[in-house]
């Protein structure tokens, strides 16, 4: 070993602690407050509001959720949220990896123009839109009916433009000419060719698609009408009072609000950096 | 070669769930509507709705708060996540998936749990923050630093900022530090043997391979966050609850539109401010856009 | 013809059976159609309607109650949007006073008169004040009052106490309150109040004339500038604040909840609904310490009160007109609310008898509503305008700027009045 290699191993040994000091401390900066929800939890209201807050858990969980579940239909509500999030994530990686390929794969008329219209559309902030989509609800009849919240879903501007960048940048062109020339139909072409490897861009849009869709409340706000068609965040707003909420069971709620989240990206995080990894940087 | 057939379920969702919505706000924007007085009360009034929005003060400063919280919640995002990216790629081995996902952690959080947490979280008395700081405040060395008193974080003009985009931090570094480690997996490592080779220390290779690598990704990263940013509505309007906070310190312009449209119930004018910001947002993008082409080419 | 009569006399026989089969199955499916009443509340008027869904659900077989509670704001957005829509509307709607304005005049609300042509004996039963409230010119009686918030000065006599004043001293005028405050401060270290907003938001409501409204006159104009109680208000404020007698502290706040805990707040003024929650969750291990008294310098004001109103597209008025009568005329209901959810009635007969006016054992034994049943009878009613909520945010950034940045009083009531004409004319 050269004496700059030997001053590399040393620099780099020190780095590496300095390194793990700061992420350590950066990962008690992320997880601190979801300590203090957890722990929040597991109290009573009167506890939690008092100084000092709780540090450390207690043992009244079971209750806090008792109380949540007489005030709303729980299972229900979360069953909502599970089958709407599902429902989106799927039409979602369907339709916007089909229109995708589409605008990767073909040439048409106004393709410049139509991408850019759907960039566009990113930058207009959503909540302006709450009445109109109200109206068209109504007219359509789907008010208080889960797919007027998951086939809305299914068509995110930011879910084609990733995928439209994946699929330029991992999947080569010759693969898909080949299979043409080869004499498959379009569809073939698409489902045999091009889906099986698409396997990252699915983990990431998809996780992305339903922790936005598990989380949103403002949709459910405007389309879902009765208590039994809420979903989870909804539901837990609507035990909040201005003078009266139950703030360990609320707390709890949104305790169990994260875990099917953290389940998820749990099982999809390796498929997410591969799809990040291939679209970005040969992009 | 029609590929409509691949387009056209997508296209017929955007165009009524994304488009329709868009288009009535647009028109919104020439008509003065209070909206509990029923479709049929819209009255036109061509740009009245566009001369009052230029002229509102708050809606000027509205914009200033949010350029700001855009920035200081934005670019420290990604100068803290691209190192922290490194190290967690380079020296964690496998604890790399358990780091990322502690910082992933915050993304997935509702608002709800967000609003409880960090209100009590940042309370003047009796908040952990406080407590912290003050006994921080009494060790030797680095005591001066501290505050000996409580601060009181989200009832002063000049906190409330600060505040916000800390909470905002918080909550969108690990998914850039996700985003960033992707990208820094996809880097071949022979390009690092050759720079130890000839004897580059780590501080050059992140310099010379890693930062140039990971152009693409922050194009796309700076991209979400200035669109993201310049559109910041949920954290500011629970950690004020829904007001803006002492002298409007805390309100972005998005928070001022949705006050507008449901608690001031004028509908022309919430359109008209939102068309406002949408040209500023397309403005920006426009440049980070410039800014990024002739490095990637891929824009 | 003894043919034809024969076969008449089967079709008739036939057509008996028919007819006779037909009215049967009409009752059958009468009796199988049950009618759904759907409410829209929010906490806690949705555990008060359900709590008396069920009697009232006994008493009206084949009719059911359905609750569809949101919280609080998103209700009101909900209720918006529903109104803007004409669509997928309640049949009762609760509304809270602060939307009342808006909603009401929206034109999608009933003329309850329409429903109930006795309805000025019903009115005559509750609060005055309250019902004028429900009532907008060209639109007529909309909403009726289910529970009120009249307003109340609670205290803490112990730290009253300590000063040797007594609640005259404390209420008989406003120079008498902060006076007392300063007392207060420096023997026990408490501040009078929570924000100086608090005082500011009494006194300008005070001295309102039936059909003005407290931001507007009459005819719509802004009063900000010239009304002199805007004046003397900002000035209390601003003396509030120099002498250190407010504490800072938002309502509904953590540190609002710890400081009655703890005592650092001497009095809150606030509806009279504040006694219940501080026994039940703010502050109850200081049981006995507080007391009630009507606000400083004989002002009176109200805050908050629940209302129920019914959407010109409802469904079932009858059915909707009939479940709000009983919530709001049927005394045992009234009380049962009181007891359990703090609200107080709206009913006039409700405010009375043994249970009513029975001491409250967190006010030491004070029969505290006997105080507010008086008080809610001196409130009068002032017009609500659209643009009230726009006028009150801008009269308190103005008043922010007056405490926090030393604007001077006169100036700031300018700018607010030039800014909320300007809004107003919208």
């Amino acid at each position: 070993m050269n004496t700059t290699q030997k001053r590399n191993n040393s620099e780099g040994a020190a780095l590496a602690w300095t390194g793990r000091v700061f992420l350590a401390l950066g990962g008690i900066a992320m997880l601190a407050p979801f300590f203090f929800m957890f722990v929040f939890a597991t109290h009573t209201r009167a506890d939690i509001f008092s100084v000092p807050p709780p540090l450390f858990f207690s043992d009244h969980f079971f209750e806090n959720i008792q109380i949540l579940m007489a005030k709303i239909p729980f299972w229900r509500n979360l069953g909502l949220s599970l089958y709407v999030g599902i429902m989106a994530t799927g039409l979602t990686l369907l339709f916007c990896s089909m229109a995708g390929f589409a605008f990767v794969a073909y040439e048409f008329r106004f393709k410049k123009a139509l991408f850019a219209l759907v960039m566009a559309t990113m930058l207009v902030p959503a909540f302006l839109g709450m009445i109109p989509t109200f109206m068209i609800m109504d007219g359509l009849g789907w008010i208080n009916q889960p797919r007027a919240l998951y086939l809305p879903a299914a068509a995110p501007a930011m879910g084609i433009f990733l995928m439209r960048q994946y699929i330029s940048s991992a999947i080569p062109k010759d693969l898909y000419e080949a299979a043409r020339m080869d004499g498959c139909s379009e569809w073939s072409v698409y489902w045999r060719v091009v889906v099986p490897l698409l396997g990252p861009a699915f983990g990431t849009l998809g996780l992305i698609t339903f922790i936005a869709s598990w989380n949103n409340f403002m949709g459910p706000l405007v389309v879902m009408r009765t208590p039994e068609m809420y979903t989870f965040p909804l539901a837990l707003r609507s035990v909040q009072s201005p003078v009266d909420t139950e703030w360990g069971a609320l707390m709890a709620g949104s305790a169990v609000a994260v875990i099917p989240l953290l389940i998820i990206f749990v099982f999809s995080s390796r498929r997410l950096i591969e799809g990040l990894t291939a679209g970005a940087v040969r992009g | 070669m029609a590929p409509y057939w691949l387009l056209s379920p997508f296209l017929l969702l955007f165009l009524v769930f994304g488009l329709f919505p868009i288009g009535f706000s647009f028109f919104l924007m020439f008509q003065a509507w209070d909206p509990v007085q029923g479709l049929s009360s819209m009255t036109y009034v061509g740009l009245e709705n566009i001369a009052f929005a230029i002229e509102d003060p708050l809606v000027w400063l509205s914009l200033k708060n949010t350029l700001w919280l855009a920035i200081v919640s934005g670019l420290p995002q990604h100068l803290v996540a691209i190192p922290m990216a490194y190290f967690i790629n380079e020296f964690l081995g496998k604890w790399r998936n358990a780091a990322m996902g502690a910082y992933f952690l915050p993304y997935i959080t509702s608002t709800v749990a967000i609003a409880i947490m960090f209100s009590s979280l940042f309370s003047t008395d009796y908040g952990v923050v406080n407590v912290v700081l003050t006994h921080m405040s009494e060790w030797p060395l680095v005591g001066w630093l501290f505050p000996g008193a409580n601060v009181d974080w989200l009832g002063q003009a000049e906190t409330i900022k600060p505040v916000v985009a800390m909470v905002v931090f918080w909550r969108y570094v690990g998914f850039n530090v996700i985003l960033y480690v992707a990208a820094m997996q996809g880097i071949p490592r022979d390009l690092y043997e050759a720079g130890r080779m000839d004897g580059a220390s780590n501080l050059r290779l992140f310099w010379h391979i890693t930062l140039p690598q990971l152009k693409p990704m922050m194009y796309f990263g700076t991209v979400l966050s200035v669109v993201g940013g310049l559109q910041l509505f949920e954290e500011p309007f629970i950690l004020t609850g829904g007001r803006g906070g002492l002298e409007y310190s805390g309100m972005t312009t998005a928070m001022y539109m949705y006050r507008t449209a449901f608690e001031f119930n004028d509908f022309g004018l919430a359109s008209a401010i939102s068309w406002f910001l949408f040209i500023i947002i397309a403005l920006l993008t426009w440049l980070t856009n410039r800014a990024f082409k002739d490095r990637t080419g891929a824009a | 013809m003894k043919a034809l009569s024969k076969s008449f006399q089967r079709a008739s026989y036939m057509s008996k059976r028919l007819v006779a089969l037909s009215i049967a199955l009409a009752a059958i499916s009468a009796q199988a159609a049950d009618v759904t009443v759907t409410v829209a509340a929010f906490p806690a008027v949705d555990e008060i309607v359900k709590a008396a869904a069920l009697k009232w659900e006994q008493k009206n077989p084949g009719v059911k109650v359905k609750v569809i509670s949101r919280a609080y704001a998103d209700h009101h957005t909900a209720m918006t949007t529903s109104l803007a829509t004409s669509s997928d509307l309640p049949d009762v709607m609760a509304i809270e006073y602060g939307y009342l304005g808006r909603f009401a005049q929206s034109g999608g609300l009933v003329n309850l008169s329409t429903l109930d042509a006795r309805l000025d004996q019903q009115l005559k039963s509750l609060v005055p004040y309250a019902v004028a409230q429900g009532t907008f010119e060209g639109f007529g009686q909309v909403a009726i009052p289910t529970d009120i918030g009249p307003g109340a000065l609670f205290y803490r006599k112990d730290l009253l106490d300590a000063c040797g004043a007594s609640e005259k001293d404390l209420i008989s005028s406003w120079d008498g309150y902060l006076k007392t405050g300063d007392c207060i401060k420096a023997k026990t270290g408490a501040a009078l109040m929570p924000h100086a907003r608090d005082i500011k938001d009494i006194v300008i409501r005070a001295g309102v004339k039936a059909g003005e409204g407290v931001y507007f006159d009459a005819n719509g104009k802004s009063v900000v500038g010239t009304a002199p109680r805007f004046q003397q208000a900002f000035e209390l404020a601003k003396q509030v604040r120099e002498r250190g007698l407010d504490a800072k502290i938002n309502a509904w706040s953590n540190e609002w909840g710890e400081a009655f805990k703890r005592g650092t707040v001497a009095s809150q003024m606030m509806g009279a609904w504040l006694g219940g929650h501080l026994a039940n969750w703010l502050a109850p291990d200081t049981a006995g310490k507080w007391r009630s008294a009507n606000l400083p310098n004989q002002a009176y004001a109200s805050w908050g009160g629940t209302f129920y109103a019914v959407p010109q597209k409802a469904e079932n008025k009858k059915e909707a007109w009939a479940l709000i009568q009983y919530l709001t005329q049927d005394v045992a209901q009234q009380q049962a609310a009181l007891e359990k959810f703090n609200a107080f009635p709206a009913l006039v007969q409700a405010q009375e008898g043994a249970s009513f006016n029975a001491p409250i054992a967190f006010l030491g034994g004070q029969s505290a509503r006997a105080q507010w049943r008086e008080s809610a009878l001196k409130i009068v009613p002032t017009k609500v305008f659209k643009h009230d909520a726009v006028a009150e945010e801008i009269l308190n950034a103005e008043l922010d700027q007056v405490l926090l940045r030393g604007k001077s009083v006169a100036e700031a009531l300018k700018d607010a009045d030039r800014m909320i004409t300007r809004r107003a004319r919208r």
